[in-house]
């Protein structure tokens, strides 16, 4: 009680940035990590059983650090914009489990209307820690509950060889759909590119509550594409045709750098 | 007497046991911070937002496990849904390490090789996210620097186009559609596509999924 009290009478500005959320942040960070290795090391033993070769093993988890390093600097990134209004630990605590960055911003948006930097009180910071973690819980929920069941009665049924032999395409049509409406995404925003304008670490507000927003119509992200599309392609040929195999589980994260790098340059270039 | 339990059935139960503790952990953030600030939250706004933001994550949520569950396989459909970021890393980091590794989706051989690679994204992200906290200060200028901003604006349409050529070379019959739908669709309703990706990412795939049964049917693939 007493220490209830003691923290009560604290502002937000020291909440937010209190030893105790660090510590709520390492030990969110600390359980899944734990989990991840746990699953690994369980995958690992039932790659064993399996025969699979140790190659296989080393190019799924190689190729996936590799390709994982610079979405996750990204979304890191994602942490130092919400600071401004959230502090560090809980926009960490956030983004290390299910959610995104324009999902945490209008969550925060959201749950205190026009609160800004200044204005801001724990009674607003606890009630957006909630308003978060609470709304974005139904996946996990629906698979707790049904994901087995879904599986046994659809999933099963559509990938067994038994059948007419559709099920091997059928994922694979299912992802080529998804690139292609990434790649829709980044040809809409030559059109239109409503951002919405962020000040503090939050969502701005106008007087009726509406978001602020810039329309930032941009070739950007349909160039970044083609040109990691085009690094991918000569990257593949290395490998293919000069035999350059270590390049394999590097070859996605080298195109990503590439065309991340055309992004800089074309920004040096005053092409935003 | 009980039928045994299958090597499924295993997973299934870590699994759930994983994402209930996830789902634990999560909610133990807000109600910690309660609990030390005795600040309760307000009620009014809790509810306007989790009915505004569940109004799109309900729906989503469901959608979401159909869609990408198959894709991911048991025990990696169980740690994305607490580590999330789905559709931006988790699916494409498993569906690179399956084409790497040449198995099919399906079979146990590409659950341990989805398991992997999700597994080894969330070790990489969490240990990427503790570094730069660490190091927050001398990075912060580093990431923020505004030569550097566009990198990490479009790092997303970067890892789709790269990823794009793996899986359009070789299956141009399966990409005519999706992609002249999506095109289209970008063109005459760009608002709507960037404000509503996820929905738009379950057009995509529903209309390659369909035009690429058309042409199983009619044998052209």
């Amino acid at each position: 009680m007493l220490l209830i009290t003691r923290f009560a009478a604290t502002t937000v500005g020291e909440v937010k940035e209190s030893w105790w959320m660090y510590a709520l942040a390492i030990f969110v960070a600390l359980f899944i990590l734990a989990g991840s290795i746990y699953f690994m090391y369980s995958a690992y033993r039932q790659s064993k059983k399996l025969n699979m070769s140790k190659d296989q093993v080393r190019k799924a988890v190689v190729s996936s650090i590799s390709f994982s390093v610079l979405p996750s600097i990204g979304i890191f990134i994602g942490v130092i914009t919400m600071s401004g209004l959230l502090g560090i630990p809980l926009p960490w605590i956030r983004l290390s489990v299910v959610g995104a960055l324009h999902y945490e911003l209008m969550a925060a948006s959201v749950a205190s209307t026009g609160i800004t930097l200044a204005t801001m009180t724990i009674e607003n910071f606890v009630t957006i820690a909630f308003v978060m973690t609470i709304s974005i819980m139904w996946g996990g929920l629906f698979a707790l509950f049904f994901f087995k069941k879904y599986q046994i009665k659809v999933i099963n049924k559509a990938t067994s060889t038994d059948g007419k032999g559709f099920g091997k395409i059928l994922f694979d049509a299912f992802f080529i759909g998804m690139i292609c409406a990434y790649i829709g995404d980044a040809v809409a925003k030559i059109i239109k590119y409503e951002v919405r304008v962020i000040e503090d670490g939050a969502y701005v507000l106008d007087l009726e509550g509406n978001y602020v927003t810039e329309n930032k119509a941009t070739f950007v992200p349909i160039i970044v594409m083609i040109s990691a599309m085009g690094a991918m392609a000569f990257f593949d040929w290395l490998v293919r045709k000069k035999n350059i195999k270590w390049l394999e589980n590097f070859s996605l994260a080298l195109s990503m750098i590439f065309g991340m790098a055309v992004a800089v340059f074309l920004g040096m270039g005053g092409i935003y | 007497m009980k039928a045994p339990k299958t090597y499924n059935d295993i997973l299934h139960r870590n699994g759930r046991i994983f994402l209930a503790l996830g789902l634990s952990v999560m909610l133990l953030v807000p109600f910690t911070i309660w609990a030390i600030t005795g600040q309760m939250p307000d009620s009014a706004k809790l509810l306007e937002g989790f009915i505004a933001l569940s109004i799109l994550q309900l729906p989503g949520g469901i959608v979401e496990v159909a869609t990408y569950g198959p894709m991911l396989g048991t025990s990696a459909t169980y740690l994305a849904f607490v580590t999330g970021n789905l559709s931006n890393l988790k699916i494409p980091c498993a569906m690179n390490a399956r084409q790497l590794c040449n198995t099919e989706i399906g079979t146990p051989e590409n659950e341990v090789v989805s398991t992997l690679a999700v597994s080894a994204s969330t070790i990489t992200t969490v240990l990427i996210m503790g570094f730069g906290v660490v190091m927050l200060i001398p990075l912060s200028p580093l990431l923020n620097a505004p030569v550097l901003q566009p990198a990490f604006n479009w790092v997303v349409s970067a890892l789709f186009g790269a990823l794009g050529y793996k899986y359009f070379r070789g299956n141009l019959k399966l990409v005519i559609a999706p992609l002249a739908v999506m095109v289209i669709i970008g063109l005459l309703a760009p608002g709507f596509v960037v404000s509503t990706l996820s929905i738009a990412i379950i057009i995509g795939a529903v209309v390659s999924v369909i035009a690429a049964k058309i042409m199983f049917d009619k044998k052209w693939l």
